[in-house]
């Protein structure tokens, strides 16, 4: 039975994958609920609800900073996505003086200590009158997003033929069909993944929130660090899941489109 | 859309996210001279006043988003809204930023502090005030106890807010009888190699055990480390205490080769039974552990007879605060017989104010206040109580432990 055996190595490193992502979230999972867990036992003494009655019950804000969260991450990846779209195309399909340069700094922000490059832009952002503002800290997101989508969509762009649009136009084409019946189909599995990098970029940023932010733009990851920093693992725990499910939700509900590419 | 029209369209989003302020209601500290209180209160009715403090713990968010806030609005109508910060140092970066870029008008109104913070915000010009003159409420609060915070003299720039006092918890279930001194807590580290640690400075808790032994070391009272530095007993009494710190190293757990960073590792490698002691400034911690299941039951606290720290965190104001008269508004109220009260059985803690100055209802109140299993009768923690070392002192100790006991 041949084929069973070269389908065996793969299915050994799929539970494998499965085994270490899901250790993490089942441990994060149990720490939410349990209470009186000392080690040496393997299973909490002692199952309590308190962490998440804490987290729904609205007193630490954190219905809130969900909705702020979910909002700026929609916002700046739609952003970066528009953005990053041109700038890949160029970058993949053109060769022009100084595109080492482009590259490197459009790599620059990936490449900075984030600390450092977060204090000078919060001054930067203090003169501009754009701090303790929705606006700014969409703008300061932007500057880790768009690395990241255009670095995606330049992969992307790179597989793509030019020739088709050609046709297309000379067929009569307008440059609006152009764009939604042969550029777009072509590029929206990189596009959606574009989209989701960004918005997790975003939906994880912790520094960049707090300096421009300034306490005005409550994240969930503002909340959640206060909670790690301060030594209650249960809260964190809840507060760890609330932080990752909608981005696993995401992953789940834009799966479909990468099954083609 | 052209090029130009799209720059005019985000310029005019970008302002109108920025214009909502509002009229400016801010005057400097020094007009408070020739304001009454009921002119604060006036000025401070129906505003809205932001208070920035660390949110790491459930019980105080609950409180503040809760009851504090409940009563506030009830009483002057202001709405408290709650920045939280994972780090009071977070904040005052942010401040000191805001002073360099010229932001006169900043977005937060009141702040929790105290310690290395408070030294730092006073040296950068970033508190407004002096004001703690000004509040009718302060008469609570003993003269001596607000001084200095951590030697550095508070000058009116900050008002008394909560007390710590540190405490070390220990497990019925394995240790029967606590050490009794500091010095007999030596001896038991080294007739038990492994079983005792303390976080690494610059953890805030982990510099204040060690410096116990300054305190405690026989060359002066405790009290002589307080008000100003003193190169010649420093440099007499610390010789012996960082040798006798760096001897403890070997028997500590890992050998001292190696020391928990914070207070949660702390506290886990306690519950875990890795360690004998846990330590906190928080004289309910193991209290308020016990209830939430994070500590067994058999968990205790108690406090050498030599003494420990007891200091106060405070609230201040920020330079460019929108809100300074909410902010004196909030800080009185919170400095009030009631407030205290309703914050003890909130989530405990000691009781700063006062004794003797309260009415005769509220003294009633803090007596029938609940304790939990774990915590001191608040009769043992005053008698155990020292004063913190003046700030110099807990910079070269810091130093010293670093380069003599951390490196060596």
């Amino acid at each position: 039975m041949p084929a069973i055996r070269a389908a065996a190595p793969r299915v050994l490193a799929l539970v494998a994958v499965a085994t270490c992502a899901l250790i993490p979230v089942g441990t994060v999972l149990v720490g939410s609920v349990a209470s009186r867990w000392y080690w040496p036992a393997v299973i909490p003494a002692e199952w309590t609800l308190r962490a998440w009655n804490y987290v729904v019950s609205g007193s630490g804000g954190i219905g809130g900073a969900l909705l702020t969260s979910s909002g700026l991450a929609l916002v700046v990846a739609a952003l970066a996505v528009a953005l990053a779209v041109p700038a890949a195309r160029v970058l993949a399909l053109h060769t022009f003086r100084g595109k080492r340069v482009v590259l490197f700094a459009l790599l620059l922000p990936m490449l900075a200590p984030p600390l450092a490059a977060a204090m000078g832009l919060h001054a930067v952002f203090l003169k501009a009158g754009l701090a303790d503002s929705f606006t700014g800290v969409v703008l300061v997101h932007l500057i880790p997003a768009v690395p990241y989508a255009t670095l995606v969509l330049t992969g992307t762009f790179s597989g793509f033929d030019p020739d088709w649009e050609a046709q297309a136009r000379t067929l009569g084409a307008s440059p609006w069909s152009v764009w939604t019946r042969i550029t777009l189909p072509a590029i929206a599995p990189g596009v959606a993944l574009a989209g989701i990098l960004a918005f997790v970029v975003s939906w994880s940023q912790y520094v960049l929130t707090l300096l421009v932010g300034g306490g005005r733009v409550l994240t969930l990851p503002l909340v959640l660090v206060a909670f790690q920093r301060g030594g209650d693992e249960a809260v964190a725990a809840a507060l760890s899941i609330v932080f990752v499910a909608p981005v696993l939700l995401l992953f789940a509900l834009t799966a479909p489109l990468f099954e083609d590419a | 859309m052209s090029s130009r029209r799209l720059i005019v369209v985000l310029s005019a989003t970008i302002a109108a996210a920025c214009g909502s302020a509002g009229p400016s209601e801010m005057f400097p500290a020094a007009d408070l001279a020739r304001m009454t209180w009921s002119d604060v209160t006036n000025r401070a009715r129906g505003s809205t006043v932001r208070y920035a403090m660390w949110a790491g713990d459930e019980a105080r968010n609950r409180f503040y988003q809760g009851p504090a806030a409940d009563a506030l609005r009830r009483d002057l109508e202001i709405t408290l809204t709650i920045v939280p910060l994972a780090d009071t140092s977070d904040l005052v970066s942010k401040l000191v930023a805001e002073k360099a870029a010229g932001l006169d008008r900043g977005s937060v109104d009141l702040v929790w502090i105290n310690g290395a913070n408070f030294r730092t915000a006073k040296q950068a010009g970033i508190l407004w005030g002096p004001f703690v003159q000004a509040l009718p409420n302060l008469q609570h609060f003993d003269p001596v106890a607000f001084r200095h915070d951590f030697g550095t003299s508070t000058d009116g720039l900050e008002a008394p807010y909560e007390q710590a006092q540190f405490v070390i918890a220990y497990d019925m279930a394995r240790i029967a009888t606590p050490p009794a001194t500091f010095a007999e807590l030596r001896s038991w580290i080294h007739d038990h190699p492994g079983r005792f640690t303390y976080p690494a400075i610059p953890d805030f808790t982990g510099s204040s055990f060690a410096r116990h032994f300054l305190l405690h070391s026989g060359e002066a009272p405790p009290a002589a480390f307080a008000e100003h530095f003193d190169a010649a007993l420093y440099a007499r009494a610390s010789r012996p205490v960082i040798q006798s710190l760096h001897a403890m190293k070997p028997y500590l757990w890992r050998k001292g080769e190696t020391f928990p960073a914070t207070l949660a590792e702390l506290d886990r490698l306690f519950v875990n039974g890795e360690i004998d002691f846990s330590m906190n400034y928080s004289p309910t911690f193991a209290s308020d552990k016990i209830a939430r299941g994070e500590f067994p039951a058999s968990v205790r606290t108690f406090v050498p007879d030599d003494g420990t720290i007891s200091d106060y965190s405070f609230l201040a104001i920020p330079f460019n605060a929108p809100n300074p008269a909410g902010a004196l508004a909030v800080i009185n109220t919170f400095m009030s017989p009631s407030h205290a009260i309703m914050r003890a059985h909130a989530m405990g803690g000691l009781f700063p104010l006062r004794l003797e100055h309260l009415s005769e209802t509220d003294r009633d109140a803090v007596d029938a206040l609940p304790r939990g299993p774990a915590t001191l009768p608040l009769a043992t923690l005053a008698t155990r109580r020292i004063q913190d070392a003046y700030a110099e002192y807990v910079d070269r100790f810091e130093r010293d432990w670093r380069t003599e006991v951390l490196q060596r």
